[in-house]
């Protein structure tokens, strides 16, 4: 009974762990209060009626009422009897509470607020589960059916985070389940009497068979493995390393479920993005501009301490209208209206929809989006941006630099600037721009300067590999790196030029990509980009771009922000945009030849994927030489071991004659020096060892039990039947063993190698094809060596760990206390 | 009588005369005992083991012959004592006997006081009688009435009995068989060696007429170099190795003794010299384990239920057990090392 009780509230745990993933999805832990406590009350009816011996329905029945009181009393709606009874109004709200929760989760992104729609609606799933595991794991006596309710836990952040889900709370729900299984298993065989405990068998008291141990050595091998596999993998590491560094994944722009525009961190979004390693199509577009700037969709505009941040927009439906742009003809700034279809997939998912320039009009979009001129964003507080198709007219600016220079300053009390130029101090970057714009007058003159800062001759560099905070640490970071992406460059110059005390901002959005195909262009993860915003009074927002060229595809400059690192001949047109360092227009329009260059520039320089450009047939020939030197190990292995002895052997001397010279009394005398026994063991071992090895390698029985005349005989008797000299040779080279193994005296000034050499070649003519190659490519006798000096060294492991396994085991307390109890 | 003490045995004979001295033994006794080298030069190396022989096998082929004609073979003092039931012990030590003439009392040796001592049908004797042999094998001195007497060197019992009678007979008990370095089997001879021998035996006992080869004196230079043969560790090792298994045999109820190490040793030393080598060869040892072992070990019920005879069970042990590796372990061991370095193929019986 009290095993049965305790599994019930194993059961509970293991509930509660298995829910740990939702962590993942709010943003508080009250959630965890809430659950816990309608577990807990599941779990408390279940032992209470199984004390007064319930049938197993009047356990569930016990338990659907107990989690209908935990949430009456956790959700009240007021109109309860003593705060506890349900009454028909509650079920109502609970009814509202549900309906509600629908609408809060297309609503809201993830990491969710405590809403108590949601609360409700986790609270009741997870007091189910509880309930459905109690009655599978202690009512059936099937814990492991009661891993499929918690899986139905386990789906929701995964549903949710489309990418990366954060490792951990998965792997304390896992833990929990195991848990359960354990406890499981240890009271099924509680159930047969008295435990066996193993005392010094090498068991503990906690497993329920000795082969757990085995099972449990396994399943820490396997864990091992799947955190080290994905960190060893290239390309795998971004999702779980970030994962278990920042805690939710960087996939946050991909797939949420709609939300407020102002709470998308489009900056997570745009790293996260670019560091995908897999490329996924999100924006097809075709326009009547020959050659685009960006295609935009996102603007951070509030500078705070921590960084820029994205605002809330404001607007109204675009099914209303759009305003006019300002329609002033001014000289030097060139306006003319095109037209665009934009068609998302479904890997775009922003409350947002990319639009060109500025829109003037909008269709075939409903009434949950709306414009916000200032932002110059298209947004939705319900909706979000996936497979949407619609088409808008745009008003595109293009400017001279001279108009621009002939821009005047806001007044420093224009409420734009106020708000545009609010920076937080920090003194590095202040000294910087004040070093920068020194003798600048106008405007203009100061962001050029700071945008040309961002040259390559400057040591500014592209990366994808940096941290792409915007705080002002990491913005000092990153001026002292001077290595970045797309948003450390719009961001920087964003926070220098607003210090110079011209308004800033970011925006995001798309490059060119690949550029113009027949579908026009098609945009996917890789081309997400961020740029800087300058404002230039009665002009407007002014894109300049920042970031390298070369590290982004589909790069577009423009006459006034001209490629930095492009060389100085090549000053651009003004008043068109133009591509970097390719100021013939005309170039532009013939699509197909800009993808190619740009892919090129891309591949100059490395940053973009370096793997899946670089040619790769070396790497195919460099692993096929290494497979083929690995493979080749055992024969040369084989080969070594061979010239070794048979150096050894051929230099038996048979009773050396040493000529000592004529002595000095004029005798010519010769000395005989006697074999040095030591060697002549030496060498005789050498050739017996040698000769077994061949053995094996022909696949000729070796017996351990065999003395080496045995060995000898039999060979002669069965091997080498044909040969009487090969017989002859191995009945040597036994003696030869048997005597330097046995002998006051080994046998002396007999030829051994001779007779290795014939032994072998009749033993080879004797062996069919297939075990001759073998020998020679893979000799057994070298992989049998390995594999007995693997399992030794292995079987030693083992048995040291044992030991100390049993040392240590002394001195467990669990063990002390086991052992009184057994008193 | 010359009394020659244990230790004194002569000096060493150089290598050929040593092979002309035995290899004529040999020839001797195989005048008369047809086709049966291997038993009689077993034989041979029991007594330059230093050892004491038990011919056992059925009726009739000629296990007193070979006793008789090692006997003959070697100019010495024989005795044969024919056992029967009413054998008494005095008759095999010796008594005092009161001479009348000197007034005293006067030891009479008995039978074991000779180097070669045939001792015929030695299960029909009573136990008493059999232990006081046993005790004379062993320790080569027999202890009449407080005096202790000296037995002369070689000296060697040779018994015979035979396994297949079992009325009247008392077999000999199994710690005393113990002190038998060797039995062996005669076997019946092959049909060809049983042709010559109704050739060459028909009309006349060839026995009658042959003739000592050797002497004590020859016999004891043979023991003398016997026991400078060489014995690597490696091969001691094996012996113990050998002699451990049998007491590790899950077939066995009782192992072999150290004693039986020991004789195991001696015999593979006389075996190696009579085959013209001065050092010892586990081969040796393998096919000297049947003849030395298995005689003194018991078996086990279960295995004696399935009919296993100690001669099978010692030669499979021989068959299972790895040759000791003086350098390193054979790359060809499989087995993991454990704490025996893989030398008890078998898990030791608690006892
Ligand atoms: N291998 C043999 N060679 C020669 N004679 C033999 C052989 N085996 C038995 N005989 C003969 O058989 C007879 C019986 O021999 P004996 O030694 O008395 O037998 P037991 O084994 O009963 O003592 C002897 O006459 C002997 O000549
Ligand atoms: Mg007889």
């Amino acid at each position: 009974m009290t095993a049965t009780r305790n599994l019930g509230f194993v059961a509970a745990g293991a509930t509660l762990l298995s829910a740990a993933p939702l962590s993942a999805i709010f943003e508080r832990w009250t959630w965890l209060i809430q659950a816990t406590i309608a577990v807990a009350v599941v779990a408390g009816v279940a032992a209470l009626t199984r004390l007064v011996r319930a049938p197993l329905w009047g356990q569930a029945l016990g338990m659907l009422a107990g989690l209908v009181l935990a949430l009456t009393w956790i959700f009240p709606s007021g109109g309860e009897l003593v705060a506890l009874v349900p009454t028909p109004a509650t079920f109502a709200h609970f009814g509202e509470l549900v309906g509600a929760s629908a609408q809060d989760m297309r609503s809201y992104r993830v990491k969710v607020p405590d809403t108590p729609p949601l609360l409700f609606i986790s609270v009741l799933g997870i007091g189910g589960v509880a309930l459905v595991v109690d009655v599978l794991s202690v009512g059936l006596r099937r814990p492991a059916l009661a891993g499929l309710p918690m899986l139905a836990i386990y789906s929701v952040p995964v549903a949710v985070y489309v990418d990366s889900v954060p490792a951990v709370p998965f792997v304390v729900g896992a833990a929990g389940y195991l848990w359960l299984l354990v406890a499981d298993n240890v009271d099924r065989v509680r159930r047969f009497g008295r435990r066996f405990t193993g005392d010094g068998r090498d068991v503990d008291v906690w497993e329920s068979s000795p082969l757990a141990a085995a099972g449990r050595r396994l399943a820490v091998v396997g864990v091992a493995l799947a955190v080290v596999l994905p960190l060893a993998v290239p390309g795998m590491t971004g999702g779980l390393l970030d994962t278990l560094g920042s805690g939710t994944g960087n996939g946050t722009g991909r797939a949420g479920q709609g939300g407020n525009p102002g709470r998308v961190d489009l900056f997570a979004a745009l790293s996260g993005e670019l560091n995908q390693s897999e490329v996924a199509d999100m924006v097809k577009v075709t326009t009547t501009e020959s050659g685009p700037f960006y295609l935009r969709f996102g603007v951070a505009d509030q500078l705070e301490a921590d960084g820029f941040r994205v605002g809330s927009p404001t607007g109204q439906a675009v099914t209303r209208g759009l305003p006019d742009p300002p329609q002033e003809a001014r000289e030097g700034v060139e306006q003319r209206r095109y037209r665009a279809t934009v068609e998302t997939t479904k890997n775009f998912a922003m409350p947002l929809l990319p639009v060109y320039g500025e829109p003037v009009r909008i269709e075939e979009l409903g009434g949950n989006w709306r414009y916000d001129p200032a932002l110059q964003l298209v947004f939705s507080n319900r909706d979000d941006s996936r497979e949407k198709r619609y088409s808008f007219d745009y008003v595109r600016s293009t400017y001279s630099p001279a108009a621009l220079r002939r821009a005047t300053s806001l007044p420093a009390d224009h409420p734009l600037r106020l708000r545009q130029t609010a920076t937080p101090p920090v003194s590095q970057v202040d000294t910087l721009v004040a070093g920068l714009v020194r003798g600048e007058r106008t405007d203009y003159d100061k962001v050029r300067a700071i945008y040309d800062y961002f040259s390559s001759d400057n040591g500014f560099s592209y990366s994808l590999t940096t941290k792409g905070g915007t705080s002002g640490q990491d913005i000092v970071d990153f001026l002292n790196n001077k290595a970045g992406f797309c948003q450390q460059y719009a961001a920087a110059m964003a926070w220098l030029v607003r210090a110079a005390g011209i308004p800033a901002r970011v925006a995001f959005g798309f490059t060119n990509g690949t550029g113009r195909t027949d579908e026009g262009y098609v945009l996917t993860n890789r081309n997400l980009h961020a740029w800087t915003e300058v404002y230039f009074d009665g002009m407007g927002w002014v894109p300049f771009d920042a970031t390298p060229a070369y590290g982004v595809q589909g790069s577009t400059r423009s006459a006034w922000a001209p490629d930095t690192d492009a060389p100085e001949s090549v000053t651009p047109e003004p008043g068109a945009p133009v591509t970097p360092g390719e100021n013939d227009p005309s170039a532009e329009a013939a699509g197909p030849d800009r993808p190619d260059r740009e892919t090129d520039a891309g591949l100059a320089v490395g940053a973009g994927d370096p793997t899946r450009q670089a040619p790769v047939w070396p790497w195919w020939t460099a692993g096929v030489l290494v497979l083929l030197g690995l493979l080749a190990v055992p024969a040369l292995r084989r080969a070594a071991l061979r010239r070794r002895r048979g150096t050894r052997v051929a230099a038996v001397p048979t009773a050396t004659m040493v000529d000592a010279g004529t002595g000095r009394d004029g005798v010519e005398r010769t000395i005989v020096v006697g074999v040095d026994p030591d060697r002549a063991r030496a060498d005789a071992h050498a050739a017996w060892d040698e000769l077994l090895d061949t053995l094996v390698d022909y696949r000729v029985r070796v017996d351990r039990t065999e003395t080496p005349r045995a060995t000898a005989e039999r060979l002669a008797a069965d091997a080498l039947t044909e040969d009487a000299a090969a017989a002859a040779a191995a009945r040597l080279l036994g003696r030869a063993e048997e005597r330097a193994r046995y002998a006051r005296d080994p046998l002396a000034g007999e030829e051994l190698a001779p007779a290795l050499r014939s032994v072998r070649g009749v033993l080879a003519a004797r062996a069919d094809r297939r075990t001759r190659v073998l020998a020679t490519v893979l000799p057994p006798s070298v992989l049998l060596r390995w594999r007995t000096a693997v399992s030794d060294t292995s079987s030693r492991v083992v048995a040291t760990t044992g030991d100390a396994r049993y040392r240590l085991l002394r001195w467990d307390p669990r063990r002390l206390l086991a052992n009184r109890a057994a008193r | 009588m010359t009394q020659q003490t244990w230790d004194e045995v002569g000096g060493l004979l150089p290598h050929d005369e040593f092979r002309a001295a035995s290899e004529a033994i040999v020839a001797n006794i195989e005048q008369v005992i047809e086709g049966k080298t291997a038993t009689v030069r077993l034989a041979l190396a029991v007594l330059l083991a230093e050892g004491h022989l038990l011919i056992e096998d059925v009726p009739g082929v000629g296990k007193t012959k070979l006793a008789k004609a090692l006997a003959r073979s070697i100019d010495c003092s024989v005795r044969r004592i024919q056992f029967t039931p009413d054998l008494l012990p005095s008759d095999v030590t010796g008594v005092s006997v009161y001479n009348q003439e000197t007034h005293d009392f006067e030891f009479r040796p008995g039978a074991v006081f000779a180097n070669l001592v045939v001792g015929d049908e030695i299960n029909r004797a009573s136990p008493k009688t059999q232990s006081a042999l046993l005790e004379c094998m062993e320790e080569r001195q027999v202890t009449v009435d407080g005096v202790t007497y000296q037995l002369q060197t070689p000296f060697m019992v040779i018994a015979t009995q035979n396994p297949i009678e079992m009325e009247g007979t008392y077999p000999l008990p199994e710690a005393q068989r113990d002190r038998f370095t060797a039995r062996i089997a005669m076997g019946y001879p092959d049909p060809a060696a049983e042709l010559a021998m109704l050739d060459g035996h028909g009309a006349a006992d060839p026995l009658q007429d042959l003739g000592a080869v050797s002497d004590a004196d020859t016999v004891r230079r043979l023991i003398a170099t016997v026991r400078e043969v060489h014995v690597a560790d490696a091969v001691k090792q094996y012996a113990v190795d050998l002699v451990t298994a049998t007491r590790e045999a899950p077939d066995l109820r009782l192992g072999a003794s150290p004693r039986a190490t020991l004789q195991l040793l001696r015999t593979a030393r006389a075996v190696a010299a009579l085959e013209g080598r001065d050092y010892v060869l586990p081969d040796d040892l393998q096919a000297l384990a049947v003849p030395v072992l298995a005689h003194r070990i018991i078996p086990t019920a279960d295995a004696q239920l399935a009919r296993r005879t100690t001669d099978a069970i010692v030669s499979e042990l021989v068959h299972r057990l790895a040759l000791p590796h003086d350098r390193q372990r054979s790359p060809y061991d499989t087995r993991p090392t454990g704490e025996g370095n893989g030398r008890a193929p078998y898990e030791p019986r608690r006892r």
